[in-house]
């Protein structure tokens, strides 16, 4: 089957089934420098959300993934809430705590990291729809993360679409 | 005297080779459409003419349009939408899934049929779809499309992507074209082109009337259920009429109105010119 790959702003994730995902930039707003920032969910995302999922938890069902990668300013590089390098590539349910919510939602759980890599310092949440269902959950969030790539800063690529279909497509 | 008795006698011969030659070369190119499975009226009516007829021998090539599909799809398949949004972000949505549908209206910024369905496309609580339907506008890619069009086309709150790969994907034969995936089932439940966006509401409501009545198990169609295809699905629909009795020429099999489909009182809530918002479907 196709797989939908999303690449924008130096950033490339190929979707797993279920997930759908926006990657963009928002507009700058008086001093404000915005950073790239990308979403993925399993359910359908409303056109307005805010950074870290304001407008879209509270669609979410049980079995429902959130997951946000948040691009923060090169400032940041260097810091010690970032020292950590390279992105997770596989959680534990242990990851996940009903307290790392943005906006505690009843039965949600989620887990935040901050990391940098390749030179970018970056933010990883995610929400778990249900936290007793994180045995079945989080393999799936580990099927999305494990093949996200990041490219370093100035070498982003255009967005674009990639699909691993058949010729024709 | 004589003579141009002859050469006029020569002239009608050549004219009556030449018509001879034209009836068999007609006859050729019937014979060649009639074994494709394209005719005038009722396969099985031997006059031509449309409405109940006794049954004929199954047309065995089904008409496709476009490229074949890849193995593992059919024509009701519904594979995720991924592109460009005009600002220059990614998106990716997912069609499958969920309790809700998703209306994909494929769409071009220069197209004037089109310029009607953006506009109502500015008055989402006017458009009066169900309250479970999403509504995606698709676009050409960047390729074929210009963003800065597609923009100044593209109302505020409305996923609207650019992917020439989700045409192909959903084998679009030109724009406007619409196609209504329901999540649950994970497949295209109907599909079509309309020229103003209250027909397509019609169609998405009276899908959705269809798609519930299927979701209720008892009167649920099996090859619906199991997602089967071409012509797969004509001969298990074939059992299921002929197992409620249904035979070929059965004049329910014909139906002359909205009323002989749905009844009184239907499930229709608006009249629909059939004409101009025709669902299709296709086998291959």
């Amino acid at each position: 089957m196709t797989v939908p790959s999303l690449r924008a702003h130096g950033i490339d994730a190929p979707l797993p089934a279920g997930f759908e995902g926006r990657i963009f930039v928002r507009p700058k707003t008086g001093d404000e420098v915005p950073y790239p920032v990308a979403h993925f969910a399993t359910f359908a995302l409303p056109d307005q959300v805010a950074d870290f999922g304001g407008g879209a938890v509270t669609l979410m069902g049980p079995d429902d993934i959130f997951a946000v990668l948040f691009e923060y300013g090169p400032e940041s590089v260097g810091r010690r809430l970032f020292d950590r390098q390279g992105m997770p590539r596989s959680l534990t349910t242990a990851d996940f705590r009903t307290i790392v919510l943005r906006r505690g939602l009843g039965g949600q759980s989620g887990t935040q990291w901050f990391f940098t890599e390749a030179g970018r310092p970056f933010t990883l949440y995610v929400v778990l729809g249900s936290h007793a269902r994180r045995g079945a959950l989080v393999p799936r969030v580990n099927e999305l993360i494990r093949t996200i790539a990041i490219s370093p800063a100035g070498a982003t690529t255009a967005p674009s679409t990639a699909s691993a279909g058949a010729p024709w497509n | 005297m004589v003579a141009l008795a002859i050469i006029l006698s020569m002239v009608v011969l050549v004219l009556a080779v030449l018509v001879a030659g034209l009836l068999r070369s007609h006859a050729d190119i019937l014979k060649a459409l009639h074994d494709l499975g394209a005719g005038v009226g009722e396969p099985g009516n031997p006059h031509g003419h449309p409405g109940p007829g006794p049954a004929a021998h199954p047309t065995g090539v089904p008409l496709t349009i476009g490229p074949p599909l890849p193995g593992e799809r059919n024509s009701t398949s519904a594979p995720a939408i991924a592109g460009v949004t005009p600002g220059g972000d990614a998106l990716a949505v997912s069609v499958t899934g969920g309790d809700h549908l998703t209306l994909v209206a494929f769409l071009s910024s220069g197209c004037a049929t089109c310029a009607g369905f953006w506009q109502a496309f500015r008055q989402p609580d006017q458009l009066d779809l169900p309250d479970r339907t999403r509504l995606v506008v698709v676009t050409k890619g960047p390729e074929m499309e210009i963003r800065a069009e597609v923009a100044a086309q593209a109302p505020p709150g409305l996923a609207v992507l650019m992917s020439t790969e989700a045409w192909a994907d959903y084998e679009v034969p030109g724009s406007p074209f619409f196609v209504l995936v329901d999540g649950r089932s994970g497949r295209r439940i109907g599909e079509g082109v309309a020229h103003h966006f209250h027909q397509v509401a019609e169609l998405v409501r009276r899908a959705d009337a269809d798609a519930r009545d299927f979701a209720l198990g008892a009167s649920a169609s099996r090859p619906f259920a199991e997602g089967l295809d071409g012509p797969e699905r004509e001969r298990a629909n074939d059992r299921e009429l002929l197992a409620a009795g249904v035979l070929p020429g059965d004049p329910s099999l014909y139906p002359s109105s909205l009323d002989d489909v749905y009844g009184q009182g239907g499930p229709r809530t608006a009249p629909v010119p059939a004409t101009t918002a025709e669902p299709t479907t296709r086998a291959g």
